[in-house]
């Protein structure tokens, strides 16, 4: 397994695309996304800090 | 059986999706700087 080639980044950065097909994994990554969006929003107004802090 | 990616994308075809998910990225993270930078300006939450 040593013998891999390192990535280097940002240049091999598109061969994520070679492991994960975003035709399955796009729109559940947009959902995970939105999820995490709503719950720091719901945390943020939570503690006090909404419109009027 | 001519050498398949994990994916099943060709290099043609990720780098295409590559560029434009770079595209839309950027614009995401630079909206998101730009909604932080007007709640700072209205209401510093430190």
């Amino acid at each position: 397994m040593s013998d891999v080639a390192k990535p280097k980044n940002p240049e091999d950065d598109w061969k994520i695309w070679l492991v994960v097909n975003p035709a399955t994994w796009l729109m559940p990554w947009l959902f995970a996304v939105l999820v995490i969006a709503i719950a720091v929003h719901w945390v943020v107004f939570a503690v006090g800090l909404g419109w009027h802090a | 059986m001519a050498e398949q990616s994990l994916s099943g994308l060709t290099e043609q075809q990720a780098k295409e999706f590559h560029e434009q998910f770079k595209v839309t990225y950027t614009a995401f993270v630079g909206l998101a700087a730009l909604a932080h930078l007007f709640v700072i300006a209205a209401n510093p939450w430190w």
